[in-house]
């Protein structure tokens, strides 16, 4: 009952014409970034960040417009899977299995509209999962010490990236160097000096926010010019939408199962989407059994990934607003938007910023309606800009996000920082060390060091208090669990996908 | 497929975790003491677990990414270039000529017939400026074409 009060409340601030307007733009700005071969969730939610703070919002209209290009950009990566069997990124590539060849039957508008369906559908599930299960581990999160927390921080990091990056040696390098970018600048509790050399720029610290648009979105221009992407393929051809009720009653029991099955991999820290995806298709294909037609363009395919990927996108919230740890890349890029904004995700949110939780809770439901609706009749104009060429797109959204960093804070120091670090994502994507815990590491470094010396003074310098209680003991267990098991699962996961995708 | 990069990257990161670490060990301990853990506890901890990880890449390396060479590589550090020369040229000459130079000259070198690249630079500083300075109140710096 409570739980519905305070949803009816987020509905109040979620409706306001204004925050609607944010969200139908965000919803439309991630669809196309979504839908540019290439261009990921992560990497659209960096480039849009400086923008939401130029526009000068409060704080919870900012959140629901990126919230709601989060929720676009999950959308828009089956445009490019479906049409040109191009993944956006890797938890859109089981999409391409069914969709690629649908399209290829001339059933490609059908496609869209299925996958539009089914992320909707998912979408819903994992919403009524968040609202269900969020408050819960809010409040069992209230009665975690400086001991837990900082268990929990390992865990993150143990488990982050553990299933899609490739090494989990180099998955804990890139948190040591995120970490100990975090450590620059005058040291909160002491006022002592650290790693900052003198410069007046860096007493401060590293803004994460230049960090991650340059790690994100001018790395990726590097990358397109290495890859060379060529002109894009302007031969889409989209058959007129004959869609029949039928056809779409045949793919719920599917959404609904798929959705299911990826809100769980979704709230599983570092599991997120990719998994997600892979999970649903794996289980509704043993599920039909020899009634499938998987990989043959079957379009119970399509919705299993695409309400799988989507279910467990929103999924990958509840651990970050509830304990302020993303579960994936995306939901980190969230998360600094919202340090950004001065509010600590965490237990305490749900208390303190109750407003602001349930505004985004609800704007996800309304978000993911908006994309439902816009999706069906407009999905022609997404293919139409998927054709223009990326040679002309890649330095446009590059100098968008450029202009973003500089109209925050009109400085030009801050650009030149920005461009280093797109050099360095490079090199760092170059060496498969993975962004994310970089990110992740600047971003919960003095959190995580704020717990470890309030632990650590409690106790007087015993470190034992570390792993002293059961609770603590738990999530120790849990985060070398989750260190030690991707490198056994992970490669496994990986080749059943790429095998998956070539027999295609 | 050779394991030079990891080695490498591993060398280079043991170099950083040792610098790091004894840096670390120069901040000063603030007045007082500090209690039992100072401003220096985590980042040597952090060291630790970054010299770990580089041991481990220089003893079980994986196998080396190939290397952008020869005309790649140069495209791309012109791209490195040009926006080094936009962040130096947005205050001076402005934003709306910086802008229709710089995506001109990136969309150009990708691959695109040069009137058309200048003109999608020229369209999107336009665009942009106008977005910015009116539609956001934000004032980018107008340079060259400011009138007094």
């Amino acid at each position: 009952m409570e739980t519905l009060n305070a949803l009816m409340a987020g509905f109040g601030v979620a409706l306001t014409p204004m925050n609607l307007l944010l969200a139908l733009i965000g919803c439309f700005l991630g669809t196309l970034i979504g839908a540019l071969p290439g261009l990921g969730p992560a990497n659209g939610v960096a480039i849009l960040i400086p923008l939401a703070f130029t526009l000068g919002l409060p704080p919870e209209s900012a959140l629901i417009m990126l919230t709601a290009v989060y929720a676009g950009a999950m959308y828009g990566g089956r445009i490019s899977s479906i049409l040109l069997n191009i993944p956006g990124d890797e938890p859109a590539m089981m999409t391409c299995l069914d969709g690629y060849p649908m399209a290829q039957q001339g059933k490609a508008a059908e496609a869209l509209a299925i996958s539009a369906v089914a992320s909707f559908i998912g979408s819903l599930i994992a919403c009524i999962g968040l609202i269900l299960l969020a408050p819960l581990l809010a409040r069992f999160a209230l009665t975690f010490g400086p001991a837990e927390y900082f268990a929990l921080f390992v865990l993150a990091f143990a488990t982050l990236g553990g299933i899609t990056g490739k090494n989990p040696m180099k998955t804990l390098m890139a948190a040591a160097l995120g970490l100990m970018m975090s450590t620059i600048g005058i040291d909160i509790s002491t006022g002592s000096q650290r790693f900052t050399f003198g410069i007046l720029e860096l007493y401060e610290g590293i803004d994460f926010i230049i960090a991650i648009v340059g790690l994100f979105a001018v790395s990726e221009l590097l990358f397109f010019i290495e890859r060379r992407a060529g002109d894009g393929d302007s031969s889409v051809k989209m058959n007129r939408l004959k869609l029949r009720w039928r056809e779409i009653v045949a793919i719920i029991p599917t959404s609904l199962r798929s959705g299911g099955v990826g809100f769980v991999a979704g709230v599983l820290p570092g599991a997120g989407a990719s998994l997600g995806s892979f999970l649903s298709y794996t289980v509704e294909k043993r599920i039909l059994g020899s009634k499938n037609r998987f990989g043959e363009g079957d379009p119970r395919g399509v919705a299993a990934p695409e309400s799988g990927n989507n279910g467990a996108a929103n999924g990958a919230l509840v651990p970050m607003l509830t304990l302020g740890i993303p579960g994936s890349g995306t939901t980190a890029v969230l998360l600094a938007m919202l340090v950004s904004l001065n509010i600590t995700p965490g237990p305490l949110m749900f208390q303190q910023h109750a407003e602001i939780v349930w505004g985004v809770i609800a704007a996800l439901l309304v978000g993911n309606l908006l994309l439902l609706l816009l999706n069906i009749p407009l999905v022609g104009v997404f293919v139409k800009i998927l054709s223009v060429p990326p040679k002309f797109l890649m330095p446009l959204v590059t100098l968008v996000a450029i202009v973003g960093i500089y109209s925050i804070s009109h400085s030009t120091f801050d650009l030149y920082f920005m461009i280093a670090f797109g050099v360095l994502g490079y090199l760092l994507r170059k060496l498969e060390i993975p962004l994310v815990p970089v990110i992740l590491g600047l971003l919960l470094g003095p959190e995580m060091e704020k717990n470890l010396r309030h632990a650590l003074s409690l106790s007087d310098g015993d470190w034992s208090v570390l792993w002293s209680t059961p609770l603590s003991i738990t999530i120790w267990a849990i985060a070398i669990l989750g260190l030690i098991l991707p490198y056994l699962l992970g490669p496994m996961l990986r080749r059943s996908m790429a095998a998956k995708r070539n027999r295609n | 497929m050779s394991f030079l990069n990891d080695r490498i990257l591993g060398v280079l990161m043991l170099l950083l975790a040792v610098a790091y670490g004894w840096q670390a060990q120069q901040i000063p301990v603030p007045f007082g003491g500090g209690g039992p853990v100072g401003p220096s506890t985590f980042p040597t901890l952090l060291a630790v677990v970054l010299g770990l990880t580089s041991l481990y890449l220089m003893l079980r390396p994986d196998p080396d990414n190939a290397w952008p060479l020869g005309r790649t590589l140069g495209e791309m550090l012109v791209a490195v270039l040009v926006l080094i020369a936009y962040t130096l040229a947005l205050e001076p000459i402005g934003f709306p000529i910086a802008t229709t130079l710089a995506v001109g000259i990136l969309c150009w070198r990708m691959g695109a017939r040069p009137l058309p690249a200048f003109l999608v630079g020229l369209g999107g500083a336009v665009i942009g400026y106008i977005a910015f300075n009116f539609g956001l109140e934000l004032t980018l710096p107008a340079g060259l074409l400011e009138f007094h």
